[in-house]
């Protein structure tokens, strides 16, 4: 167990790329007909992430530099990429960061290795709400056919990193209890309702899920959780948490709700 | 004799008392409705009908199309009678275009009470109900919303529910991408199961003719056109398309700045204003596109809560505060389109009375120097 590190293997599968269920008769695209219910197969793409390494060498040579407007859609889109990534490296089921503010943008086109976004944005964290850390960070959408994700690096007046909390522990230790079953399902429910236990589990979802919303980014999606469909506790594995989770992810610009399947467990 | 006479007065006096329960049942109703709470169709369509009970020769209500599974499309409208018997102009307000977006009918039903609440004691709610009808349709995608209703697996559903094209496989068509505004040509798709899908032609929808019909017979009368959505804490303002720009684009960013800013102010979450283009995304065949090209002056579509956590499934706990932001914008909005309209008769009036002095002054200087 390393909370410290905050290092989460994430194994997971894109349950749209798999096979199409029995029971529909032709294929459809993922938010056209009610979703069935999903079942995790383990015949599908496995992917598996672990969290970002910081970027590498940039080109130096700086080709055409554009100055955006920081609250328009381009550094928008390019801010929740950084949020993403932030969760990756620092989130858990009891602290979330996100941006207030995008106070400066620009572009730089580096041609064949991509377009970069270079951002000034204050950083928010749910476990300290009333103090923001201003951030500088670089997006770098590679160019190309297949969708492949932006490198993000990020540098803060302050460190973001953060002890393990106590809470977190006494999370860990209840739950990874031989007995322990945890399941549910759609969180938050219609109504927008979470059951207060459900809160860190819900939580968690929406962390695991950044490892694929950053994989899934470029300059013209907007990811965020919609919906935990399911959640499911594996059996334990030396003493590891493990839970299984189908989750609910909205793209605002095409308006696509795509299925995942998301394993975590803490390393 | 006497028997059937006590018979006869007790029949009457049950009859009544049952009378009177059900009119103080029914009385009390609207009163009892929970604002703040999501309400399923049938009980949307039972406050309508309470509402205009509850308020005649105010509230009537109109049924102007019908869904594509035939259901009635209707508008409640507040009108209270000008006292000089002028000419009134109107605001159309419609939710629930998108049926997952629960937040925007609770909107629409705390607008109409909040309206029916002020317009005697707040005194420019009074004066604007003077000048100003006000056309509200609280779920306008109705086979949708009944749609999300269903179970948990349909909540998450935008579209309409009409069938499937030839050569397609999937129902509905997005509503706001069928209007007949430079239909089919940004932030659309020609799939069937995309939930961005256009439609087989403009305003091939049942729901977007009713619209597109009931409006346009009045595009002299509505001066202000609200489209209400969830999420994001925007107030979005025409054209969708990129390469257009509305002729009165420094007011409608003016009023809708001045709204973003009145719904920041009362609790304290960021809501901004701009045109689709420059702070979400560029799409077409929206219905505030078509108002204005219809010559509707003040046209808006308002995202409401939140950013990101809840999404479209805001939790009941939200729609007080929720709504009464979107009321701040929405009302900052119709104060601005009908100060417009009836104060700037007003200034007429004074500039007409200037130029009345001016032209005595001028002919009594003439007068004093021909005559001399």
């Amino acid at each position: 167990m390393n909370w410290f590190c905050f290092v989460w293997t994430v194994l997971f599968s894109m349950v749209w790329q798999c096979p199409a269920a029995p029971s529909t008769p032709s294929p459809t695209a993922p938010g056209s007909t009610a979703q069935d219910e999903v079942e995790c197969p383990s015949n599908c793409v496995l992917l598996i992430y672990s969290n970002r390494s910081t970027s590498e060498a940039q080109d130096p040579l700086v080709m055409t530099s554009t100055e955006l407007n920081p609250d328009h859609y381009e550094a928008q889109r390019a801010a929740h990429a950084v949020r993403y990534y932030l969760n990756t490296l620092y989130g858990t089921p009891f602290r979330q960061l996100s941006f207030s503010k995008v106070h400066q943008a620009r572009t730089e086109d580096l041609g064949e290795a991509g377009m970069k976004y270079l951002l000034e944005i204050s950083v928010k964290d749910s476990l300290n709400k009333s103090s923001e850390k201003l951030c500088s960070a670089e997006v770098v959408y590679p160019r190309g056919e297949t969708q492949q994700p932006p490198k993000v690096q990020i540098s803060c007046a302050a460190s973001l990193q953060l002890n393990t909390s106590a809470e977190e522990e006494d999370f860990y230790k209840r739950y990874s209890a031989a007995d322990s079953a945890v399941s549910g399902k759609d969180i938050p429910d219609s109504y927008g309702h979470v059951d207060p236990e459900m809160v860190p589990f819900w939580k968690l979802a929406g962390v695991a899920s950044t490892f694929i919303m950053l994989n899934e980014s470029n300059e013209n999606t907007l990811y965020n959780l919609a919906q935990v469909a399911k959640i499911t506790q594996l059996e334990s594995q030396n003493g590891q948490l493990r839970l299984e989770y189908v989750v609910l992810l909205h793209d605002m610009i095409s308006q696509v709700i795509i299925i995942a399947c998301i394993t975590t467990s803490d390393d | 004799m006497l028997k059937s006479g006590l018979l006869f007065l007790l029949l009457s006096f049950s009859g009544c008392a049952a009378l009177l329960f059900r009119d103080i049942e029914q009385q009390s109703t609207t009163r009892n409705y929970d604002y703040t709470k999501y309400h399923n169709m049938s009980e949307i369509s039972a406050w309508m009908e309470q509402i205009v009970k509850e308020n005649p020769g105010v509230v009537t209500s109109q049924t102007y199309g019908k869904t594509f599974e035939g259901r009635d499309i209707t508008l409640l409208k507040i009108s209270v009678a000008n006292p000089d018997g002028k000419e009134k102009k109107a605001v159309w307000m419609d939710c629930g275009i998108h049926a997952r977006e629960w937040i925007a009918p609770a909107f629409c039903q705390w607008f109409v009470r909040e309206v029916l609440q002020t317009y005697r004691t707040d005194e420019k709610m009074k004066e604007m109900v003077q000048n100003l009808d006000f056309y509200v349709t609280p779920v306008l995608n109705i086979d949708g919303y009944v749609y999300t209703w269903i179970n948990e697996t349909t909540r998450l559903w935008r579209k309409s529910r009409s069938p499937p094209p030839a050569n397609c496989t999937c129902y509905g068509v997005d509503l706001n991408r069928n209007f007949n505004a430079n239909w089919g040509t940004v932030g659309v798709s020609t799939d069937c199961c995309s939930n961005t899908y256009c439609g087989e032609s403009p305003a091939s929808e049942k729901e977007a003719q009713a619209v597109t019909e009931f409006v346009k017979n009045r595009t002299k009368e509505i001066i202000c056109f609200l489209t209400i959505h969830s999420y994001g804490q925007q107030v979005l303002l025409p054209y969708g398309h990129p390469q257009i720009m509305a002729p009165n684009h420094a007011e409608l960013l003016e009023a809708g700045t001045g709204a973003a800013k009145a719904m920041t102010a009362v609790h304290k979450q960021e809501y901004e204003a701009g045109t689709p283009p420059e702070i979400l995304y560029e799409f077409s065949g929206s219905s505030k596109d078509w108002a204005r090209l219809a010559g509707i002056p003040f046209s808006y579509t308002f995202e409401l809560r939140d950013k990101n956590e809840f999404g479209f499934l805001l939790p009941e706990d939200q729609i007080q505060p929720a709504c009464q932001e979107a009321y701040a914008g929405a009302r900052h909005i119709i104060t601005y389109a009908h100060d417009k309209f009836f104060t700037d008769s007003n200034n007429a009036g004074a500039v007409s009375a200037s130029i009345t002095l001016w032209v005595t002054a001028l002919t009594s200087y003439l007068i004093t120097y021909v005559l001399e």
